[in-house]
């Protein structure tokens, strides 16, 4: 019986966040929010071993309340329990004050064997989080999993696959193991009716800066980051290229295509 | 120890023992600028043997040292050992900041090393600038999908670490220094203590398609490809000109191409002679990863942010217009 954590984000739909054009700050308000889609591939390796080995399934995430939604949809395709970490004093923080935050919550919950994070976030898009985590939990550490070949509770190890820039790297490690998931061979799984049902019932065990054990509220939300955003400001835009209009297709390319002959360029 | 305290420069040279991967050296070659201004001293960090003709572009790139690591632990890359060597070195010797490529074994132990250290890690910044009034470094680089650009500090902790794509910063070696201080250190990182080992390796069959960081054409795709089916067009495109294709993110999110073509800062940098983009924005993110000698941009919309970034524009059907430059061309031939 495995004891597996995942941790997933809500991440805004960055597509759709616009600056304020006379404050310069960001607006989030009415922005659709959406699960980490490579959040999903961990946990669609998680439940396939819970699936495998028994035992439960905790999925956690810090952010605002609203963030419970992607709880629920985790709890529809198999985490057995969920967990979020909320409140205003984590805001601001960056991964090593938010690892520090997800792991005094976890440690809340019991020993994990496996804990599972997804490559990187879309918003953030560090791939910091799951070493740091790892850190701190005292655990191994797999990142970029293609593939998970075997777990053996009993002797401790896991064995799996890294992707690396050349080829694949086959690795053993000791449980406690937090692993980074590659999308290739876990594919998100679609909540069938049962799962919808449930995930809509379930509890959800909040925790704030009030309710965990040893928090130094110190190491949390901005004051605890290592890293800050002091200021932010709009790219410059370079002025637009030459835009060749010659009245057709046909007869712009073939204008394009003389001019980049000239040049030398093709 | 306050952050003043802490001085000089270092920067990861990770290696398999013929050949120092580029990204050590491009990262020497900027840092040596930054430590000009900051006044501080660049080192080197390599761990275990290294080649002595790689040793040598190291040193040519301006460096003041090298901290050479040797020891038990260090044959085969694994996160506990090296995590560990930075983390002991660091307690040593107290660096105001240490870069490390942001290859995959890079990016698996700096932010570790970070969380030893109870520090900050920063990840792909595009551009590194120093304020002498607060003495931080300025790590900048796209946010929110490239509509701001966010500069990142360290106002309090040290070491400032970062990882930084290779590519990133041009390898302009200005040569090796008369005085190069040598530090040996050895740190035994007991091989029981591995938690996670290296087993076995298989290589990938290489495919020459999917190495794009030096091609010197290329045939950007963007998310305006309708579906799969359009592709082969702009293969064949590529292979007139004598290039490859490459995309932005959200066609590696569709799984019409694999990650390793993905353009921009979390992707491939990419420094072509031509770069055609077709059914491309111009999202900071993507273009930040382009410095190309001549930049074609075909778009149906005619506000695209992509054509700031052009020297030539085509507004109109990306598949069209495809089609048309391949007739041309081979009218030509
Ligand atoms: C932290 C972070 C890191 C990122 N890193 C990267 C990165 O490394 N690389 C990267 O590419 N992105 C990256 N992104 C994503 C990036 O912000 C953009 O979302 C992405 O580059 C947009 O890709 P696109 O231009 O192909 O798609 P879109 O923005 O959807 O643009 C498609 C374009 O195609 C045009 N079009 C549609 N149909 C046609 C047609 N028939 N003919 C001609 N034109 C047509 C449209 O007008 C539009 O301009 C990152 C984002 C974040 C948040
Ligand atoms: N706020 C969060 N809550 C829970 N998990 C997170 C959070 N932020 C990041 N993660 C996890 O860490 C991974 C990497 O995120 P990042 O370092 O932001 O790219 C994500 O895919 C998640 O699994």
């Amino acid at each position: 019986m495995l004891n597996i954590l995942v941790c997933v984000k809500q991440v805004p739909d960055v597509d759709l966040v616009k600056m304020d054009p006379e404050t310069g700050n960001l607006v989030r308000e009415g922005v659709p929010t959406l699960t980490n889609p490579l959040d999903l591939n961990a946990l669609e390796a998680a439940v396939q071993m819970k699936e495998k080995y028994g035992g439960e399934l905790t999925v956690i995430t810090m952010g605002p309340p609203m963030a419970e939604s992607t709880l629920r949809e985790c709890l529809a395709v198999g985490a057995t329990k969920a967990a979020i970490v909320t409140g205003r004093p984590f805001g601001g923080a960056d991964t090593l004050s938010t690892s520090y935050s997800i792991v005094k919550a976890a440690d809340m919950l019991g020993k994990f064997d496996l804990i599972f994070c997804g490559k990187e976030s879309v918003d953030g898009a560090t791939g910091q989080m799951g070493s740091q985590l790892a850190e701190r939990f005292d655990a191994s550490q797999i990142t970029g999993c293609l593939l998970i070949e075997e777990v053996n509770e009993e002797e401790g190890y896991i064995i799996a696959q890294r992707e690396m820039e050349t080829g694949a790297e086959t690795v053993k490690a000791t449980l406690p193991c937090l692993l980074t998931v590659e999308k290739q061979n876990y594919r998100g799984r679609i909540p069938n009716l049962k799962g919808k049902l449930a995930s809509k019932k379930a509890a959800i065990e909040t925790f704030t800066e009030n309710n965990i054990d040893g928090l130094d509220l110190n190491k949390i939300g901005e004051p605890g980051s290592g890293t800050i955003v002091p200021r932010i400001y709009p790219p410059d835009l370079p002025e637009p290229g030459q835009i060749i209009d010659e009245g057709s297709t046909e007869k712009s390319v073939a204008k394009l295509m003389d001019m980049l002959a000239e040049k030398g360029a093709i | 120890m306050e952050k003043r305290d802490y001085k000089n420069m270092w920067v990861y040279i990770e290696h398999d023992g013929k050949k120092a991967e580029p990204v050590g050296l491009e990262l020497c070659c900027e840092i040596r600028k930054v430590c000009d201004i900051t006044g501080d001293k660049l080192y080197a960090v390599i761990i275990g043997d290294l080649a002595e003709s790689e040793q040598t572009l190291v040193k040519n790139c301006g460096v003041d040292g090298i901290i050479y690591v040797s020891g038990t632990g260090y044959e085969y890359y694994n996160t506990d050992a090296y995590s560990n060597a930075f983390t002991v070195l660091s307690k040593k010797y107290n660096p105001s900041a240490i870069f490390v490529g942001a290859t995959v074994n890079g990016r698996d132990f700096a932010p570790r090393t970070a969380v030893q250290l109870d520090t900050g890690c920063t990840s792909d910044a595009m551009q590194i600038e120093y304020d002498p009034k607060t003495g931080d470094l300025e790590f900048i680089e796209p946010a929110v999908g490239g509509k701001i650009m966010a500069v990142i500090t360290f106002p309090k902790l040290r070491p400032q670490i970062g990882t930084h794509r290779p590519g990133t910063f041009k390898y302009a070696p200005v040569g090796a220094k008369e005085n190069i201080e040598i530090i040996k250190e050895q740190i035994d990182f007991p091989v029981e203590n591995i938690r996670c080992r290296h087993l076995s390796f298989a290589e990938y069959e290489f495919d020459p398609e999917l190495e794009i960081a030096d091609c010197d054409v290329i045939i950007g795709v963007g998310n305006g490809l309708s579906d799969e089916e359009q592709l082969p067009r702009y293969r064949e495109l590529a292979k007139l000109l004598g290039g490859k294709i490459g995309c932005t993110r959200p066609l590696f999110d569709r799984d019409i191409l694999p990650y390793k073509l993905q353009i921009g800062q979390s992707g491939v940098i990419i420094k072509p002679k031509l770069y055609i983009s077709f059914g491309i924005s111009g999202a900071v993110n993507h273009v930040a990863g382009i410095t190309a000698d001549t930049f074609i941009a075909v778009n149906n919309d005619p506000e695209a942010q992509i054509f700031n970034y052009c020297d030539y524009g085509i507004v109109g059907d990306m598949d069209e217009v495809c089609d048309r430059m391949i007739a041309e061309i081979k009218a030509k031939q």
